[in-house]
C-alpha cells in the first residue's frame, strides 16, 4: 500500500571557523589603466558562485558593469589569502573585504578627480558606468579610464569576523557571527510493501539576510536538497573492518536528476547589518533541514520512527515489521 | 533599499566557461616532458609496516620512488592537528593511507610498478567502534587517547529542568559515513616555474593553506610554493584536506620535470575525508504547553584515523544541538573518537547536518505526546529576534525563523491538518 506524509524540519547555522579562531579575508582592488577593476582575492569558487558574488559586491560599490570587473582569485602569487571556502563564510568575508576594499578604492578614485577636476571638495561625486561626475552638474566628470592613465590606484583591506572562544567547562561564549536560518517541509510516499520512499513535494524557505544573487542562491537550495536527498535515503560508504565497500558509484548510490522534484524555493530577506549588503552564507544551511523533514514525514506516512540513516527500503520494511509485532 | 547589480539574476562569471566544455580542471592540463605519479596505498587499517622499493626501481621507465624518507622538509600534514604523514613511516592507522608514490614516464609504468613494491605488514589491533576507542584499554591509533576532543555545553540547570517537564522523550540516533562524491575526482600537475618556485596546479578549497603544507613538506619558505587553483569539480568540504598536492611537489621538486596525477573515482574513495557518522543519545523535555524544558544530549563522532577537522565538527554539532529553540536547561556532551575507520572531516554543515536527525524527530515526538502539531510546537520555541543561543550568545538581529516557518504553513497547512496533534 502507497501512503503518504508530511514532514518539517528547522535549522539554524553559525558562519565561519568559530570560536574566537582568527577569521579573515582579505582583498585587494587596482583601477587599471583600461579604466576596469582588478579585484585580488583567494575566495575559491567551488560552484557554490563566489566568482559571480564577489563580482557583483564590487560592480555595486564601484558602479561598474559586470565586464569591468577583472576578479583573480585562482593563482597564489597573484592573490591575498581569503581564507577557505568552506563554513559557508566566503560571502560574508570575503563579500565584506571586497565590499570595504572597494569602497576604499571609491573614496580614493573620488580623490583623484577632485584634483583632475580642479573641484574644492570630493562631496557629491559619484561614480557610474565607468565615469565620476559631479552629481548636480552631470557634465563635470572625468573618466576612470583618464584617471587611471599616469597612476594606477590600488587599495587593499581586509575583514575579520566576530567570534569569541567559548569557556572550556561551560561552553559559553559568542563562537560563530551570523547565524543563518531555514526550514522545509515535504510531502513523501512509502510503499509498504517494497519500502521504497519518494519525495513528492517540497517547500524550502531559507533566510538569506539578502540574496546577492536570487538564481545562485536558488541552485544552492536545489543542491542542498538533492544532496539531503541522497544524505536520508541512499548514501552511506558501508565500512567493514576499515574497508570501504561502496568506493565506486555502482553502489554508493546518490540521487539523480531522476530522483529530483521540483522544489517550491523561497527566499526569506532580513538583511544582516554587519554583512556585505546584508548576505549571509548559505552554503551549507541549504542542506540541513531537508533530511529530518523527510524522516518525519516517513513517520506520519507509516507511523514508525527511523532514527538511523540512510532510511534504505529494506530498514523501512524492517520497522514496519517490527511495529507490526 | 534597492540596488543596481546586487539582488539581480547575472548570469554566472565562470557559467559559460563550464557548460561549453572550456573550463580548465586540473586534469585537462599537459605538460612537455611530462612524468606520471601513482600512489601506493595501505590495505591494513593499523600495521607497523617495512617498504623495499629496490624492486620497483629497477623497472625500466621508473623515475622516483618516494616514500617517507624522501621528505626534506616535516613528514606531516593536518589542517588542524599535524597528524597525518606525507608517507606513512613506520605504522599505516587506516586502509588508504599514503606509503608511496611511484613516478614514471607512463601512467602504465607507474600503475605496474606500483605491485613491485614490496610491503611487509605487521599488524597490530584494529579498533573501529568509536564507543570502544575512548576506553583507556583500547587499541591506540596515535600515541595517546583516542579521544580527539570533548565540547561541554552547560546552562541552567538539568536535574530541575527535567523534574519540571510535563513530557519527555528519549532516543538514540546513528548517522551514516558519506562522500562528497563531487563530479572530478583528485587530479593535479606540479612543476618547478619560471621564477624557480615550485608550482602545484589543483582543485582545492584553500590554495593559501596547501601553500603553507606543500612548503613545510618540501623545507622551504612559502614563497618558493606556488598554488594555482584550476577549476574545481566540487568540493563540499572534501578539498579540504591534502591529498596529493605534496606527493607531486616533492617529486618535481626531486626530478626537476612537470608531474601529474589523477586519481580513479575508487581511489578518490579511499583518499579524501568523509562526513562524521555521529552517534546522538537525546532527551528532551517539554512542559504542559509545549514549552521546552530540557536538554541533553551525547554526542560521539567517530573521526577515523586522522582528526581533520574533527575538533571544529563536533563543537559545532554540540553548539547546535539544541536546534534553533530557546531551552533553558541544557547538557551536551560531543565527543570526537580517533579509530582505524576511513577518516573524517569536513562536508557541508559540519557537524551541524549530523544534529537535527535527531533534535528535529525529538521535537515532532514531543509534539505528538503534548497534542500539538508540528509547526506549532516549533513556533513556541524557535529563535527569535532578541533570543539568547544555548551558548549566551544574543541573536540582535535578523532572526527570520519564524518568517520561514509561517511561509511553509501557508503552502503545505500543519496547523491545519494536524488537529489535537493528529493528522485526519
Amino acid at each position: 500500500m502507497i501512503k503518504e506524509g508530511i514532514g518539517l524540519g528547522t535549522m539554524f547555522y553559525g558562519t565561519g571557523y568559530g570560536n574566537g579562531f582568527p577569521d579573515v579575508s582579505k582583498a585587494e582592488a587596482v583601477l587599471r589603466a583600461d579604466g576596469k577593476v582588478a579585484v585580488h582575492t583567494g575566495a575559491t569558487e567551488v560552484g557554490q558562485g563566489a566568482k559571480t558574488a564577489m563580482t557583483q559586491i564590487a560592480c555595486e560599490v564601484l558602479g561598474l558593469k559586470v565586464n569591468d570587473i577583472i576578479l583573480i582569485s585562482e593563482d597564489t602569487s597573484n592573490m591575498p589569502d581569503s581564507g577557505t571556502a568552506a563554513a559557508s563564510r566566503q560571502t560574508y568575508n570575503t563579500g565584506n573585504a571586497v565590499k570595504k576594499t572597494c569602497e576604499d578604492l571609491r573614496e580614493k578614485i573620488k580623490e583623484e578627480a577632485k584634483l583632475k577636476l580642479n573641484l574644492n571638495t570630493d562631496i557629491g561625486l559619484k561614480l557610474k558606468d565607468g565615469y565620476v561626475y559631479v552629481e548636480t552638474l552631470p557634465e563635470k566628470s572625468i573618466a576612470l579610464k583618464d584617471l587611471a592613465k599616469d597612476k594606477s590606484l590600488k587599495i587593499k583591506g581586509s575583514f575579520t569576523a566576530q567570534t569569541t572562544e567559548m569557556d572550556p567547562e561551560t561552553g559559553q561564549g559568542a563562537p560563530y557571527w551570523p547565524y543563518t536560518f531555514g526550514a522545509c517541509a515535504v510531502k513523501v510516499s512509502v510503499d509498504t510493501l517494497t519500502g521504497e520512499v519518494n519525495v513528492l513535494k517540497a517547500v524550502f524557505t531559507q533566510d538569506v539576510g539578502r540574496a546577492i544573487n536570487p538564481s545562485l542562491v536558488e541552485g544552492q537550495m536545489d543542491g542542498g536538497f538533492s544532496m539531503a536527498l541522497g544524505y536520508a535515503l541512499l548514501e552511506d560508504i558501508n565500512v567493514d573492518n576499515g574497508k570501504i565497500k561502496n568506493d565506486s558509484f555502482t553502489n554508493y548510490l546518490i540521487p539523480t536528476s531522476l530522483d529530483m522534484i521540483d522544489i517550491d524555493n523561497i527566499l526569506i530577506e532580513d538583511p544582516e547589518n554587519t554583512a556585505p549588503y546584508g548576505a549571509k552564507g548559505v552554503g551549507e544551511p541549504v542542506m540541513i533541514p531537508v533530511t529530518p523533514a523527510i524522516l518525519n514525514a516517513i513517520y506520519d506516512a507509516v507511523k514508525v520512527r527511523i532514527t538511523e540513516i540512510p532510511v534504505t527500503p529494506s530498514q523501512v520494511l524492517k520497522e514496519l515489521n517490527k511495529s507490526k509485532k | 533599499m534597492s540596488y543596481d547589480v546586487v539582488g539581480k539574476n547575472i548570469i554566472r562569471v565562470d557559467g559559460l566557461s563550464k557548460v561549453t566544455g572550456k573550463a580548465t580542471y586540473p586534469q585537462d592540463i599537459s605538460m612537455d616532458n611530462m612524468l606520471y605519479g601513482k600512489t601506493l596505498r595501505s590495505i591494513k587499517p593499523h600495521a607497523y609496516i617495512n617498504v623495499d622499493i629496490s624492486k620497483a626501481l629497477n623497472l625500466e621507465g621508473v623515475k622516483a620512488v618516494l616514500t617517507a624518507k624522501d621528505v626534506p622538509g616535516k613528514n606531516h600534514h593536518g589542517v588542524l592537528f599535524k597528524d597525518h604523514e606525507v608517507f606513512c613511516e613506520k605504522k599505516v592507522r587506516r586502509i588508504g593511507d599514503p606509503i608511496a608514490f611511484v613516478v614514471a614516464e607512463t601512467e602504465e609504468i607507474a600503475e605496474n610498478a606500483l605491485d613491485k613494491i614490496k610491503v611487509e605488514y605487521d599488524e597490530i589491533e584494529p579498533i573501529f567502534d568509536p564507543i570502544k576507542a575512548m576506553d583507556k584499554d583500547s587499541p591506540k591509533v596515535h600515541d595517546s587517547s583516542n579521544i580527539v576532543y570533548h565540547y561541554k555545553l552547560r546552562q541552567g540547570n538539568i536535574d530541575e529542568g527535567f523534574k519540571n517537564c510535563e513530557k519527555i522523550v528519549e532516543n538514540e540516533y546513528k548517522t551514516s559515513r558519506t562522500d562528497h562524491a563531487f563530479l572530478q575526482p583528485e587530479a593535479g600537475i606540479s612543476y618547478i616555474d619560471k621564477e624557480g618556485r615550485y608550482a602545484v596546479c589543483v582543485a582545492t578549497q584553500y590554495p593559501h593553506y596547501d601553500r603553507l603544507e606543500i612548503a613545510e613538506a618540501l623545507g622551504v619558505k612559502e614563497e618558493k610554493v606556488r598554488v594555482i587553483n584550476a577549476a574545481v569539480g566540487g568540493a563540499f568540504g572534501g578539498r579540504e584536506d591534502i591529498t596529493l598536492q605534496i606527493h607531486l611537489a616533492l617529486a618535481a621538486m626531486k626530478l626537476k620535470r612537470p608531474i601529474k596525477a589523477v586519481y580513479s573515482r575508487k581511489e578518490s574513495f579511499n583518499a579524501h575525508c568523509k562526513r562524521h557518522p555521529l552517534i546522538m543519545k537525546y532527551k528532551t523535555g517539554a512542559d504542559k504547553q509545549g514549552n521546552l524544558i530540557a536538554l541533553k544530549a551525547e554526542i560521539i563522532g567517530d573521526t577515523g584515523a586522522y582528526a581533520s577537522w574533527a575538533i571544529n565538527v563536533l563543537r559545532k554539532a554540540g553548539v547546535h544541538a539544541t536546534g534553533p529553540y530557546e531551552i533553558p536547561n541544557v547538557e551536551v556532551d560531543s565527543i570526537a573518537v580517533y579509530t582505524n575507520n576511513p577518516f573524517s572531516g569536513a562536508m557541508r554543515g559540519f557537524g551541524a547536518t549530523q544534529i537535527p536527525i535527531a533534535h528535529e524527530q525529538q521535537m515532532d515526538m514531543l509534539a505528538e505526546s503534548l497534542g500539538l502539531d508540528p509547526l506549532t510546537i516549533r513556533m513556541k520555541n524557535i529563535f527569535t529576534k532578541g533570543s539568547k543561543t544555548s551558548t549566551g550568545q544574543i541573536l540582535k538581529e535578523s532572526v527570520p525563523l519564524d518568517k520561514c516557518l509561517a511561509e511553509i504553513d501557508k503552502k503545505m497547512n500543519f496547523t491545519q491538518s494536524y488537529k489535537g496533534g493528529v493528522k485526519e
